[in-house]
């Protein structure tokens, strides 16, 4: 069981907000009117003299035991495997010429929900979606043209979990929600130790995970993307992988192609500090294929997106096929350099190997990872 | 029929101080009146202007109280009598003018100044005792000790102005002004009045019919022979006297509200053989001689009046020109620490001090008892001072708060005087961080927006009231759009002077009168200094909280105008019934497992919004709700529900 620290709105703005840990994703708001995000940040509206808070309990940056987390997921500990607890790693696309259309590569993200809407496995899926002024909003899609609105990568952190908040405790509501590693981590606080004033947590039926790297910071990204574009010509952005080192952005009068590098600075320092490049907590996690466009790397982590992958492919809404061995060797070298990375940069911090600031950790694993 | 207008001289009516003082300027023979609302002054304006049409005078609400006092000047000059009346704080306002006219002299019409003081500063900032000002200014000062006197004194006032050729003031503390008493009516004036500006100008001696201030020294010499006449005639006036024995042993020196008090504790403590009371009603100049009189037979004087150490002062200046043979008394008052020297005085204050320094100990009340009653104090719930429920300006103060948090840079909101001014504590969120006098708000914004070359950053909101925009707030706004300061001025504007009792200002389309008139549009005056104007309905949470962030961070800064336009609850309720009907939803409110710590009580803080304890809900009090609605967007369980009444 997660130790439940006595800690509020005042410890989360200490050891995470004010620490640059925030990642933005949105667990600490929604239910409660004192916290709000906004362009970026997390506002105190008002102040909370709770002495123990859900804000500080679910945030995934501050302390998890991770043995704990995983447990309750899969039944299994924390193992420290690069791309976390696999049934099965895979490529798959969709068969649908309008969600090809639509999506970032393969459009996996967007047939799988479709198809739990249709199937009556969930009644909405909690996503984001780009707003009109190109920055991501979370949204609650209830049908599949919804979902379609939604798909796209955003690359900007959004604070999807606030919705799932709003949802009332009396709510049947059976939900699907795609996270962020971050987003998934929080979920699965959540689902450890579940709130009793909101969303009834049993109706989380599917979450998918999707592949990051990092987010960028929505209000400073958004003023760059506004002084080099004009935004309501924007169609999508995309970073094609390397070695391209690009930011493209397409717009209905062309592309225009920024270096990597420069968008780097927008990066959420809070990203530096994450070992999760592919949502370790889902159901099912998708992400690309690198040199192989119009396709998703696929990892089928628990029973619900095991079944879920059948009725995908046995109602021919998926095509799918074997994740090639330089693909799957490339994926697990990136995740495993982004765990060290972070780990080092959460060691430098905290000045001892000992204390890893919000991760529960063992040293063997620590050890492990390290090298 | 008003009470102030009865054509019946010699009947007793009840009347209210201040209505005394306006029946007393009927009685006076006065064709004009003008003020500004200020507690506790407002109501002569109040029953002046309702009748002024029908008995043939002139009444105005004037924009502020330099340009009352100034009109009533105005009419004196050209012969008309007048009087303009305000709260203390008015005469800090007027005090330019004042000073000048005190010294230039007034026309050939009687011109009376009414100073409504606040001891306790209960309805103000501050406390003040303008008798300070009269001796200050040198103003001939009357003071009432009862109903009956404001009556008799305002009218007396207007003969001793002519006769003076002087402005002359009344002063009233609020239990004389909110008092109410029996009042023997006198004769109502018929009189023809013709206006004219005096064109007899002698160039040989232009004095008496110009009215500048210069010479200024050979000016303060015909004022001082003035004031030489008018300390003859205070000698034998019938405003002052004293009562009780001859050879006292003590002597309270006292007037205005202090005389009753006075009276009470002599009574009480049952000392009338051995302690007098000398009441002044002349309070500037004072009767030197009566005082001394009485102070070369007394061995102890005792003041007791409201607010400063005035008569006690004069008398121990008095004291100090007795000849050396004479004996010289001990003086208590507020400089003794008899008398608390803040606060408003009341009987117990009285015989307090009254008792303390002749010896006596005195009980009021059984000790048990006395014990009873104070532990029973701690039943009463402190109840700090509020807005009303559904009024407009809770509205504005949240959507300011929630514009200045999101906005994150610890920006806030400076004040003024208004309603929305009790916002300053909880009901209004604390956001209201500043609050001087009237335009003090926009005054101080704009030395805070010129700030920025030391590096402040913080948006700085001035808060201002409708009708305060008009009194002072003017030329605050021209001065922040010519020297380019930087700030968001948000005008709560909720169509009425709503804490002095909805009087009209240059913004109703009415004039005191009744009669529809010109409306002078705050934000066309603002569009015509070339700033940038938002109008909000501040119930419309989000677009308020929106159009403030939007104001906030204009890159082009400057002044920047938001109007939160919203009608005043009192007013809108008198017209109709509550546009809502609120409650709770049983099932949707959880209580305190809702994690939200009892929000909608403690944060958002209206009074109609309790907490049923035995069911562990929220709790909405029928009684006191406005239904307004405006709660229904604030539970994040969505359980307050608004339906349409």
């Amino acid at each position: 069981m997660n130790t439940k620290v006595k800690a509020s709105n005042k410890e989360l703005f200490d050891e995470v907000i004010n620490a640059g840990l925030c990642t933005l994703c949105g667990a600490c708001s929604g239910g409660c009117p004192y916290l709000v995000p906004y362009k970026g940040r997390i506002v105190l509206l008002d102040n909370c003299i709770l002495p123990e808070g859900q804000c500080y309990q679910y945030c995934p940056r501050t302390y998890t035991d991770m043995d704990a987390i995983s447990r309750q997921v899969f039944g299994l500990p924390y193992s420290g495997h690069e791309l976390g607890i696999t049934r099965g790693v895979l490529m798959a696309r969709s068969t649908d010429a309008r969600v090809k259309e639509r999506a970032q590569y393969g459009g996996t993200v967007t047939t799988l929900l479709s198809l739990a809407l249709a199937e009556g496995l969930i009644d909405s899926a909690i996503l984001s979606r780009m707003s009109d002024n190109k920055t991501p909003e979370a949204y609650q899609a209830r049908n599949t043209e919804e979902v379609l609105q939604c798909a796209g990568s955003n690359y900007m952190a959004c604070p999807v979990l606030k919705v799932l908040n709003y949802i009332p405790k009396h709510s049947e509501d059976r939900l699907a929600i795609v996270t962020t590693p971050c987003q998934g981590l929080a979920l699965a606080k959540m689902k450890n130790n579940p709130p009793q004033n909101r969303v009834d947590m049993s109706n989380v039926k599917l979450v998918i995970g999707l592949f990051c790297t990092w987010a960028l910071s929505p209000d400073e990204f958004r003023e760059f993307l506004k002084e080099n574009l004009d935004l309501p010509q924007v169609i999508k952005f995309d970073i094609p992988p390397p070695p391209a080192n690009r930011f493209d952005a397409y717009t209905r009068s062309g592309e225009v192609l920024f270096p990597l590098d420069q968008i780097r600075e927008f990066i959420m320092p809070a990203c530096s500090h994450c070992l999760d490049m592919t949502s370790e907590f889902s159901d099912i996690s998708v992400g690309s294929v690198e040199g192989l466009e119009g396709w998703n790397t696929v990892i089928v982590r628990t029973k619900v997106g095991a079944e879920l992958m059948e009725i995908a492919k046995a109602k021919e809404k998926l095509e799918t096929d074997t994740l090639l061995p330089q693909n799957l060797a490339h994926l697990k070298e990136a995740a495993l350099l982004k765990k060290k990375r972070a780990l080092g940069q959460i060691i430098e911090r905290s000045g001892d190997k000992r204390n890893l600031l919000y991760l529960g950790l063992s040293e063997s694993i620590v050890n492990k990872l390290l090298g | 029929m008003s009470s102030i207008e009865i054509d019946a001289p010699g009947e007793s009516v009840l009347l209210m101080g201040n209505e005394a003082i306006a029946r007393g300027a009927l009685e006076g023979g006065i064709g004009f009146a003008a003020s500004y609302p200020g507690t506790p002054a407002s109501e002569i304006m109040d029953s002046l202007a309702p009748i002024a049409k029908k008995i043939g005078i002139y009444a105005e609400w004037s924009v502020n109280e330099m340009v009352a006092l100034e009109a009533a000047a105005g009419a004196s000059m050209g012969g008309i009598r007048a009087i303009a009346s305000m709260k203390q704080d008015g005469v800090n306002v007027v005090a330019d003018f004042l000073s000048n006219i005190a010294q230039i002299g007034i026309g050939r019409g009687g011109l009376v100044l009414v100073t409504g003081d606040d001891p306790g500063a209960l309805s103000s900032g501050r406390e003040k005792d303008m008798r300070t000002i009269a001796k200050w200014y040198d103003i001939p000062m009357l003071e009432p000790a009862n109903i009956q006197e404001a009556k008799d004194m305002t009218k007396y006032l207007f003969e001793l102005s002519e006769e003076l050729g002087l402005l002359c003031m009344l002063r009233g503390v609020t239990r004389i002004c909110h008092g109410r008493g029996n009042v023997k009516l006198g004769e109502l004036p018929k009189m023809e009045r013709k206006a004219y500006f005096d064109d007899a100008h002698d160039t040989r001696d232009p004095k008496p019919t110009r009215y500048v201030p210069f010479p200024p020294a050979l000016r303060y010499a015909e004022l001082e022979k003035k004031f030489k006449k008018a300390r003859e005639l205070v000698e034998s006036s019938p405003f002052n006297w004293y009562e009780g024995p001859d050879r006292a042993d003590l002597v309270i020196i006292t007037s205005g509200g202090g005389y009753l008090y006075a009276k009470e504790a002599v009574k009480v403590l049952k000392m009338e053989d051995r302690v007098g009371i000398l009441k002044v009603g002349t309070v500037w100049p004072i009767p030197e001689k009566l005082v001394e009189k009485h102070l070369n037979k007394a061995q102890k004087v005792l003041a007791i009046e409201e607010v400063s150490p005035f008569l006690e002062e004069r008398a121990m200046e008095l004291a100090g020109n007795l000849p050396p043979t004479a004996p010289h008394p001990i003086f208590y008052g507020r400089r003794s620490g008899h008398i608390n020297t803040w606060g408003e005085l009341n009987p117990d204050a009285a015989i307090q001090a009254l008792s303390r320094i002749m010896g006596l100990t005195y009980q009021p009340r059984d000790i048990e008892y006395d014990k009873k009653v104070e532990a029973s104090k701690s039943y009463v719930p402190k109840r700090p001072v509020t807005l009303c429920p559904g009024c407009p300006h809770r509205a504005s103060l949240w959507a300011m708060k929630k514009a200045l948090k999101l906005d994150g840079r610890n920006g806030f909101v400076t004040g003024d005087i208004g309603c929305y001014f009790t916002g300053f504590n909880a009901s209004g969120f604390f956001q209201i961080r500043t609050g001087h006098c009237m335009g003090g708000g926009i005054g101080v914004a704009n030395g805070l927006g010129k700030l920025g070359q030391f590096g402040f950053n913080q948006p700085v909101l001035a808060a201002c009231g409708d009708s305060t925009f008009f009194h002072a707030a003017i030329p605050g706004l021209i001065n922040g759009a010519w020297n380019q300061s930087n700030f968001v001025f948000v005008v709560l504007d909720n169509s009425a002077t709503a804490m002095t009792g909805f009087q009209p200002h240059p913004g109703s389309g009415m004039n005191a009168m009744g009669e529809p008139t010109k409306v002078v549009s705050m934000e066309a005056l603002c569009r015509s200094l070339g700033l940038r104007v938002k109008i909000c309905d501040p119930f419309d949470l989000e677009n308020a909280t929106a159009t403030l962030l939007k104001m906030i961070n204009d890159k082009d800064g400057g002044v920047r105008v938001v109007i939160m336009r919203r009608e005043c609850e009192l007013i809108r309720a008198r017209r109709e019934k509550p546009p809502y009907k609120v409650y709770i939803d049983p099932d949707k409110c959880i209580g305190e497992a809702c994690g939200c710590n009892r929000f909608c009580n403690m944060a958002f803080n209206c009074q109609a919004l309790t907490w049923d304890k035995k069911a562990d809900r929220a709790k909405i009090d029928d009684v006191i709700c406005a239904g307004c609605g405006l709660c229904a967007n604030i539970c994040p369980q969505g359980a307050i529900i608004r339906e349409a009444a």
